[in-house]
């Protein structure tokens, strides 16, 4: 059988993302930064963001939109964080102590905004938005009123003498923090990591195919890309292009188990559930899914993901803000699964890696382009938060459009 | 049945309780300006002066002590160190044996003391009360010109490209006052005075001779007497110089006032106890909380010694200030798109007509009702293009309206940066773009509706302006919801489908809605920023959209339903909370940012509750 190829659907289909790609040229081309050097931010930008933006497919897939609640997620990373660094375990071994405290603080908060995502069917997005908004005014509370006053803290550096509560700025750089704990394990200039990553794929493809798990015209495919990916990389000029570009492996392989575990839960029977739930809520529930149920799991394992995303991005950075690092999670997260193609009702791995490529390079280049264009630097600060902003809205705008489409067609087509 | 039981019997308790306090209260309160006051001030007193005046005395004990180990070392022969030894240990020692022994009153014989000390009181009351009033009369004299100072500093200020601060007032440069003839003599009068004082003093210290009573002069000066004392304050000032235990009889009387407010909110508790569950079910619960915590804050200024009146009168100017931007969710609620969190669309359209009063120059009331209509004209044209936004996608409005919103906030961020702007008020000199905050001036219309026909009761201060502007457009919004169109345009926010039945033109409504909650949004941001006395640019109006919504939804209103009553009610008890939040929050914990977490808390609160009031709690 074979596809129409319809161009037009096609571009209508993917307008965000191919504006998107456009837009990254034109301000790549004006930004007058070298490709390596954006190559090297890129793939920085890509390890500490990546985790948390696929954190966002479970909760889309099971029809409760982009859950803006990340945020919530990430203030519990900031809770283990901060006391992994009071009780000063450095190194790997607080960067696993975090993770581990991240999971029993993000599964309760997840199950609170589950059950009062689950009184507010259809209001998701703006719920969940203004959720973390408030859950930000409790998180004040906490970090400026309980800890550091009712619950001291000895580490040096948590609190600064004269002013309440905890410091602005958390720093993970001394022996007590844990930067670079999951980075620096592994790190290798891009052409090795290149050949690692393509000899597992071709050895994976491989097995899958003895195992009979995969079609042999998909393997031959998926060995052929990997080793096309390393010919194309012998040529000089390419790899010139990534000669910046050190890619901390350990990192890129928790992102690519967490890609493994939403494809495999996918198959699973709770995987089918999220996606009938997200389908139909009437016709889920009829079928004998406990419908709300179903819902909390794909929340909270999306906030202990959260939680975990915001880890990797603090060890990468090496300090964090400890009051606005988790503001713009959320909308950050969200704007790029959607500039990777997804919209609010469908999403996967593919879409969310695309996504977070293309936004984090407009993201660099952005404001040096602003500043060669109009010469004012601001303004591509300001453009990218438009952008952000802009692409949210413009989801928004097409999901209902399209919603608002179905129903007069089904209107009708019932005439 | 038992819960209700249990309910009457604690307000029965309470009541008792309020009574017992209340008549405590009203019976010590007069007895404060009488006999009984004046006795414990006057031992407060005493005790506080002989505390201060003993720590003086330990040290001409020490002093003493320590020339007589000196000599008595020397005379022994010994080295330098051995002396250097022995006056340390005599230091020490005196300092022990003195130290910490609190004088008792009854052992010593004060009456001279306290006749000479309320000699002084007086001569020190009559010096005051001349000096506050010629300060009075020479800030009086000179405030005009510290005025015109004060805007000619902005100027210069604008001029150097530096931000002008929010809370800069008018002070009055108080270093060419001269004390006046009548002052001084007062003063030479409470210094003959004071002599008598040191006499006596030194008639109860021996050791203190009149050198050291003189030196203490000015520590026994500032204790004594204050400027602007009452009862409380004294009491206060003196307990703690002079450590002294407080009687159980001087504690009532220093808290009678207290007595009563509690008394009062005890009683208020118990009201509420009694009708709790009606309350609840008439308002729900988050406003009889909120409202709970605006009157525990009332009772908590007033247990604080905080001006009430200056705070709640603050809360009516803000009130005002707000009312109009809370009134814009009004027609959108109305019209059946929901909460309008895309009100920054309106805001942005108001603060261009402003940007543009100013870069004209256009003064008064001219430039205030000229930025109003800019603002009016530019809100309805893109009012206009939102509601045909808002009209293809019904049903889904509040997640886009506030993205839309959230988007033009930060392309007018980038528009700031560029528009044509040339007035040095607006842009900054050096650098490019719009400057973060405009400071409006008297050339401006900064305050005009505040001012205009404001008078003060006591320490209220009542913007007539301001509150007849709030009223008129209220009275618009309530008369246009009257009109013909008006009750159409409510037929299509409750019922779409029954007022398509109808033969109503469902879109045209909507469009009429959400044009007029733009065109009062920008009004609502001119009103608000004349009262704040800057223009605020950049990402401020972000979240204005929400803390208008949260508003109208403290005040009873729902996604789908509200009157003008509930933007009256919600936007006095969430500016009330907030005024009084502030300095309650800052005597519990000083220096605090609580009052910012309390509104974000309160604004984002109510609205999840509304949320989840929207119907969607369906299992399916």
């Amino acid at each position: 059988m074979r596809k129409d190829f319809d161009f037009r659907s096609i571009l209508r289909n993917n307008a965000v993302t191919i504006m998107f790609v456009l837009l990254c040229i034109i301000c790549l081309s004006y930004s007058g930064q070298t490709v390596p050097y954006v190559m090297y931010e890129l793939f920085g930008r890509l390890s500490r963001n990546a985790f948390i933006v696929l954190a966002l497919i479970l909760p889309i897939v099971a029809g409760m939109g982009i859950n803006f609640a990340i945020t919530i997620g990430a203030m519990a990373a900031q809770i283990a964080a901060l006391w992994v660094v009071e009780w000063g375990i450095g190194g790997l071994g607080g960067f696993g102590v975090a993770a581990f405290m991240t999971v029993p603080i993000a599964a309760f908060f997840g199950y609170l905004i589950g059950n009062l995502l689950n009184r507010m069917k259809g209001q998701e997005m703006i719920g969940g938005l203004i959720l973390g908004y408030f859950a930000n005014g409790l998180y004040q509370l906490l970090f400026l009123f309980i800890f550091g006053n009712l619950i001291p803290l000895k580490a040096p550096g948590l609190v600064i003498k004269g002013s309440t509560g905890v410091a602005n700025t958390i720093d993970l750089s001394t022996e007590r923090g844990f930067k670079y704990a999951l980075d620096g394990l592994w790190k290798v200039p891009f052409g090795t990591g290149l050949y690692i990553t393509c000899g597992a794929v071709a050895v994976v493809a491989v097995v899958m195919l003895l195992l009979k798990k995969m079609s042999k015209k998909k393997a031959i495919i998926t060995v052929g890309i990997a080793a096309a990916s390393c010919l194309l990389y012998q040529i000089p000029f390419v790899a010139s292009l990534f000669s910046m570009v050190q890619v901390p492996m350990v990192t890129f392989m928790v992102v690519g188990l967490l890609c493994l575990f939403n494809v495999g839960l996918m198959n699973t029977r709770l995987g089918q559930q999220f996606r009938a739930v997200g389908q139909n809520r009437t016709v889920a529930n009829a079928s004998g899914i406990n419908v709300d149920r179903t819902r909390l799991i794909a929340i909270m394992i999306s906030t202990v993901l959260a939680g975990w995303g915001q880890l990797i991005f603090v060890q990468n950075m090496g300090s964090f803000q400890t009051y606005g690092a988790h503001e713009q999670v959320g909308l950050y997260a969200g704007a790029a699964i959607l500039v990777g193609g997804a919209s609010i009702r469908k999403a996967n791995n593919a879409q969310a890696l695309l996504g977070c490529i293309l936004f984090h390079l407009l993201f660099i280049v952005a404001p040096s382009a602003g500043k060669n264009l109009f010469g004012d630097a601001a303004i591509g600060e300001y453009f990218r938060v438009f952008i952000s902003y802009g692409v949210i809205a413009l989801a928004l705008v097409m999901h209902a459009w399209r919603g608002v489409q179905k129903k007069k067609k089904a209107k009708a087509e019932s005439q | 049945m038992t819960n209700n039981k249990w309910r009457r019997l604690l307000a029965i308790v309470l009541c008792a309780a309020a009574v017992l306090l209340l008549v405590t209260g009203i019976i010590e309160l007069p007895r404060r300006t009488g006999r009984a006051g004046q006795d414990v001030l006057d031992d407060a007193r005493i005790q506080a002066l002989l505390s201060v005046t003993g720590e003086s005395v330990v040290e001409s004990y020490v002093a003493i002590a320590k020339k007589e180990a000196q000599e008595r070392v020397r005379a022994g022969g010994g080295s330098m160190n051995d002396i250097r030894e022995a006056v340390e240990k005599a230091e020490q020692e005196t300092r022990e044996k003195y130290t910490g022994e609190s004088t008792d009153l009854s052992q010593i014989d004060t009456a001279s003391l306290r006749a000479a000390t309320n000699a002084y009181m007086n001569a020190l009351d009559e010096y005051g009360s001349l000096e506050t009033a010629a300060r009075a009369q020479y800030i009086e004299e000179h405030y005009a010109e510290a005025q015109a100072a004060l805007e000619e500093k902005h100027r210069a200020m604008l001029e150097a490209g530096q931000e002008i601060p929010e809370n800069d007032a008018v002070v009055v440069d108080m270093s060419g006052f001269v004390p006046t003839p009548e002052m001084l003599a007062a003063e030479a009068a409470a210094d003959n005075a004071y002599l008598a004082v040191g006499d006596a003093i030194s008639l109860i210290y021996p050791v203190l001779d009149k050198d050291s009573v003189m030196t203490l002069k000015d520590s026994v000066r500032g204790m004594l007497y204050q400027s602007d004392d009452d009862f409380s304050s004294q009491f206060d000032r003196y307990v703690e110089q002079g450590r002294a235990k407080r009687t159980f009889s001087a504690y009532l009387l220093r808290h009678a006032d207290d007595l009563i407010y509690t008394a009062i909110a005890l009683l208020v508790a118990a009201a509420l106890l009694l009708y709790s569950e009606w309350l609840i079910s008439k308002l729900g619960i988050p406003r009889v909380i909120i409202g709970l915590f605006f009157i525990i804050l009332c009772f908590m200024t007033l247990l604080y010694d905080l001006s009430l009146p200056t705070l709640l009168s603050n809360t009516v100017v803000r009130m005002g200030m707000n009312a109009v931007m809370v009134l814009a969710i009004v027609p959108g609620i109305q019209c059946g798109i929901s909460l309008n969190l895309g009100l920054p669309i309106g805001l942005v359209a108001g603060l261009l007509g402003g940007l543009m009063t100013i870069e004209f120059g256009i003064p008064g009331w001219g430039g205030f009702l000229f930025a109003i209509l800019v603002g009016v004209v530019i809100a309805a044209v893109c009012g206009y293009l939102y509601a045909q936004l808002l009209n293809r996608l019904k049903g889904e409005e509040m997640s886009v309206t506030t993205y839309v919103g959230f988007s033009v906030v930060s392309l007018m961020c980038i528009a700031w940066l560029v528009l044509p702007f040339t007035s040095l008020k607006l842009r900054w000199p050096l650098g490019t773009g719009l400057r973060n905050t405009i400071g409006l001036d008297s050339g401006n219309f900064r305050h005009i509706l505040n001012d205009w026909g404001a008078f003060n009761i006591g320490s209220f201060y009542v913007p007539t302006g301001l509150l007849l502007f709030m009223a008129l457009c209220c009275f618009l919004v309530w008369l246009f919801s009257r009109s013909k169109t008006g009750v159409a345009m409510q037929a299509v926010g409750n019922n779409p489908r029954f007022a398509e039945a109808a033969g109503l033109n469902v879109n045209k409504m909507r469009v009429i809605g959400t044009m007029l909650s733009t065109v009062l949004g920008a009004v609502g941001i001119l009103v608000y920023s004349q009262s704040y006395g800057f223009m605020q640019l950049y990402t401020a109006p972000r979240q204005m959209g929400f803390i208008a919504a949260s508003a109208i939804l403290i005040g009873g209103a729902s996604t789908s339903r509200c009157k003008i009553s509930h933007v009256l009610i919600g936007t006095f008890l969430f500016q009330g909370v907030l005024t009084l939040g502030m300095p309650v929050a800052n005597v519990l914990v000083p220096g605090s940012t609580i009052s910012e977490t309390l509104r974000i808390l309160i604004s984002n609160g109510i609205i999840l509750y509304a949320l989840t009031k929207s119907g969607g709690a369906s299992r399916a």
